[in-house]
């Protein structure tokens, strides 16, 4: 292989690399899995924290519900419903729940809104769902 | 001189005091979920739209990182109706279906055989820890051989990781 034969391999190389080196991954994380509760500093009230991780570029706002296990909604208390999130930015939230709600509820999510003029072709909405035990 | 040199190299190297830097970190239990393309789709006729990529589209794929074995469920939903598009005047059918695109380890080959599926969503029991690619062939087709109307037509696809 002669001396331009190996620039032009060279080239290529650097530019796969870039190429691998930029892909935007997009990614949206929660935890604890499996939260534990504790009683907080109103009596009849448990709270738990939570930590939501957005990772993904295309999203700044995450929906958190609580849910039975029939999926139903129940009630709960964190300082935003929906919660603005930058970039890269890691929240932690205390979420409160009434302990005669407790028993009954199975789910704690999360859920990326897309804004509609955001979406093209086809959008991604991603939930991650943690489970009381 | 030869001495003298090695004797105070040696000295300088007595001096030399390692030091080991701890460095730690915890890997917590957790499911990720990473949109790798968000998918487009293609025009091979005026009254469909198709995310195959025999028909123009690009799939949508996406990953789910599982640090954990055994303890959550991929719940994939493909759409059922736009979230934007110009006026339609005409019923739309739709048309999905999931499917694994790629895994990281070998014990993951059975997830698709034992897929469930129900309306337009498909379930994945995600049994063993590292990463699963899922992809996405959505159609959506208008009224009979009607052409859809001129414009941007968008819809949403959830990704969902539920703890079991």
């Amino acid at each position: 292989m002669n001396n331009s034969g190996v620039t032009i391999l060279i080239c290529v190389a650097f530019f796969i690399a870039g190429l691998v080196l930029t892909v935007d991954a997009k990614a949206h994380e929660m935890t604890p899995t499996y939260p534990k509760f504790e009683s907080s500093f109103i009596s009849g009230i448990q709270k738990t924290k939570m930590r939501l991780f957005n990772r993904r570029s295309d999203v700044s706002y995450y929906e958190i519900g609580v849910f039975d296990s029939e999926w139903e909604p129940v009630p709960f208390v964190t300082t935003y419903k929906i919660m603005k999130m930058d970039y890269l930015e890691t929240v932690s939230f205390d979420l409160y729940i009434n302990t005669k709600d407790l028993s009954n509820s199975t789910y704690i999510c999360s859920k990326s809104k897309l804004i509609k003029s955001d979406v093209i072709s086809t959008g991604i909405a991603s939930r991650i769902c943690s489970k009381i035990k | 001189m030869k001495n003298v040199l090695t004797a105070v190299a040696a000295t300088l190297a007595l001096n030399v005091i390692a030091t080991d830097v701890p460095v730690s970190g915890n890997v917590q239990m957790r499911c990720l979920i990473t949109t790798d393309i968000p998918g487009v789709y293609g025009n091979p006729l005026p009254q469909k739209l198709s995310t195959a990529v025999a028909d123009g589209g690009v799939l949508p794929v996406v990953r789910y990182d599982i640090t954990l074995a055994d303890s959550y469920k991929a719940k994939i939903t493909t759409p059922t109706s736009f979230s934007s598009s110009p006026a339609l005047i005409d019923t739309v059918t739709w048309t999905g279906s999931t499917a694994v695109a790629q895994t990281s380890d070998a014990g993951m080959s059975g997830y698709e055989a034992a897929k469930v599926t129900y309306d337009a969503t498909t379930e994945y029991d995600l049994t063993v820890a590292g990463s699963t690619w899922f992809s996405a062939t959505l159609s959506a087709t208008n009224g009979y051989d009607k052409a859809f109307p001129g414009g941007v037509y968008s819809a949403v696809l959830v990704a969902e990781c539920i703890a079991k």
